[in-house]
């Protein structure tokens, strides 16, 4: 695997930075990760609507990749990536904070019974 | 990367085991949505859950009156788990070209939004989706 490793880094015919190769579709380059599955996840498992704003996000990726706007796709990417991550995040911790809550609510209640 | 995958599954494991055991109807340590609580509407995830749970008991009817969105999505995620376990498996850069479609998430978006109206509305062929 090593001595493999000089060989993937520069691939040759690469075209110039910043040109689109010639006789080519804007699909020359891949698009960026659209998280569009993710924020699927989000809106239907995580209870909140921060999911959409992944999906509205993934549809900039997409379209704005086929118009072959790479740089506009990335910036959606990265808007869909944190409104996902936002989603996630404060699912997780909202399902954790009233898990806590109970947790505590129920030791509090444990403790009262041996206070009585 | 390994590491997380192992937690990530244990996770999983675990909360399957939860949401097969206990029904979220009955036991209240289940979060419940905060949208739902506030607003008192249904998000369009709201009663995933139960819906959870009955579909790990195999209810397949009940859980669509849970949530139909979310039974109607899992053929889809079932595919691109499939092709992300194969694409993991086999070394292969594998992406469904589907989702890069620059109609799917408009499509996606318009379902979503028409479902979270449909289900709030208190009619009768509406209601049905309500949570």
């Amino acid at each position: 695997m090593e001595d493999q490793k000089p060989q993937e880094q520069a691939p040759f015919g690469q075209p110039p930075f910043g040109q689109q190769p010639f006789g080519q579709q804007p699909f020359g380059n891949p698009a960026p990760k659209n998280w569009l599955v993710e924020s699927i996840l989000v809106t239907l498992f995580c209870c909140l609507p921060f999911g959409i704003a992944g999906i509205v996000n993934a549809a900039n990726v997409n379209s704005k990749h086929a118009a072959g706007d790479y740089a506009g796709a990335q910036a959606a990417s990265a808007a869909a990536g944190k409104w996902t991550k936002i989603g996630f995040f404060v699912g997780i911790g909202v399902g954790v904070l009233y898990i806590l809550f109970f947790v505590v609510l129920g030791l509090g209640g444990a403790m009262m019974g041996n206070y009585r | 990367m390994k590491l997380l995958y192992i937690l990530g599954s244990i996770v999983l494991l675990s909360l399957v085991v939860i949401y097969y055991k206990f029904n979220p109807e009955v036991y209240n340590f289940f979060p419940e949505c905060p949208f739902h609580k506030y607003l008192h509407l249904d998000c369009p995830g709201c009663g995933s859950q139960r819906a959870i749970h009955a579909l790990l008991h195999l209810n397949v009817q009940k859980a669509m009156g849970y949530n139909l969105l979310l039974v109607l999505s899992l053929p889809l995620l079932a595919v691109q788990l499939f092709s992300k376990a194969y694409a993991y498996f086999t070394n292969q850069n594998m992406v469904l070209g589907f989702w890069y479609n620059p109609n799917t998430p408009k499509i996606i978006f318009v379902i979503v939004m028409l479902f979270w109206i449909a289900r709030n509305l208190p009619y009768t062929p509406f209601s049905y989706l309500a949570a």
